[in-house]
């Protein structure tokens, strides 16, 4: 069965690599085996059987959009918590040199840095849900 | 071998169907439609694996490994709550949807 797994890998691969992908591969492999065992017990000779099995499979579009999605969706997520973290980040500096600088006496900064922390805290999140 | 747009577009609620009466797996699927459907119906493998996929996502549907068959782990899928309420959410769907078309469809030979 070396040639379904080969014939598999070549379809997968322009698809990035992924945990899912590799699952994907692992079933698709898993049930054309399946079905060229069959097959062969349904009295084909083995190469046929093979052959079969890979024309009946088809072209991977679908599953390539699929899985597209999944990761587009995935860099949006990673890119605004990025973007969030250097810009949480800057405010952040200002407002400790703006307290430093004018009122060192009184550390007032700690103040709008808990409200603005709360924006990356939030993208954190949704990007760590959807990592699982 | 029919394998049209419509029938596409509802590939969702037989994999569903299936997946409702019992945990099922990929190829047992496309055997199960291929029967059931005196083979008029085949659906091409790697659609299969797309609507999988666009299930399990959603939430609809989830998975697991199943004893070793053939050297390999069967992967086995289940239907969630959600995945039921959605499958009924369909039906009522598709009866309203087949009156419609059939206002057009039938009375003119």
């Amino acid at each position: 069965m070396k040639k379904i797994r080969e014939h598999v890998h070549g379809l997968f691969k322009e698809i990035p690599d992924s945990e899912i992908k590799k699952s994907m591969e692992e079933e698709i492999i898993q049930n054309l085996d399946e079905k060229v065992q069959d097959l062969i017990e349904a009295g084909k000779k083995e190469e046929d059987a093979i052959n079969k099995a890979i024309v009946d499979f088809g072209d991977i579009e679908d599953i390539k959009k699929e899985l597209e999605q999944s990761s587009a969706a995935k860099q949006k997520l990673k890119l605004r918590l990025i973007f969030s973290l250097w810009a949480c980040g800057l405010i952040v500096a200002l407002c400790i040199f703006i307290n430093l600088y004018f009122t060192p006496d009184i550390i007032w900064f700690i103040f709008p840095v808990f409200v603005i922390i709360w924006w990356p805290f939030i993208l954190f999140y949704r990007w760590y849900e959807n990592r699982l | 071998m029919l394998s049209s747009d419509t029938i596409r577009g509802h590939l969702d609620s037989i994999i569903l169907r299936l997946i409702i009466e019992k945990d099922r797996y990929g190829y047992e699927i496309s055997k199960e439609i291929l029967a059931r459907t005196d083979n008029k119906f085949k659906i091409k493998e790697a659609t299969l694996y797309a609507v999988f996929q666009r299930l399990e996502k959603k939430e609809l549907i989830k998975s697991y490994h199943g004893d070793v068959t053939h050297g390999r782990k069967r992967k086995y899928y289940y239907i969630t709550t959600l995945g039921r309420a959605y499958y009924r959410e369909k039906i009522i769907e598709w009866e309203a949807t087949k009156k419609i078309i059939n206002i057009f469809m039938e009375g003119l030979e």
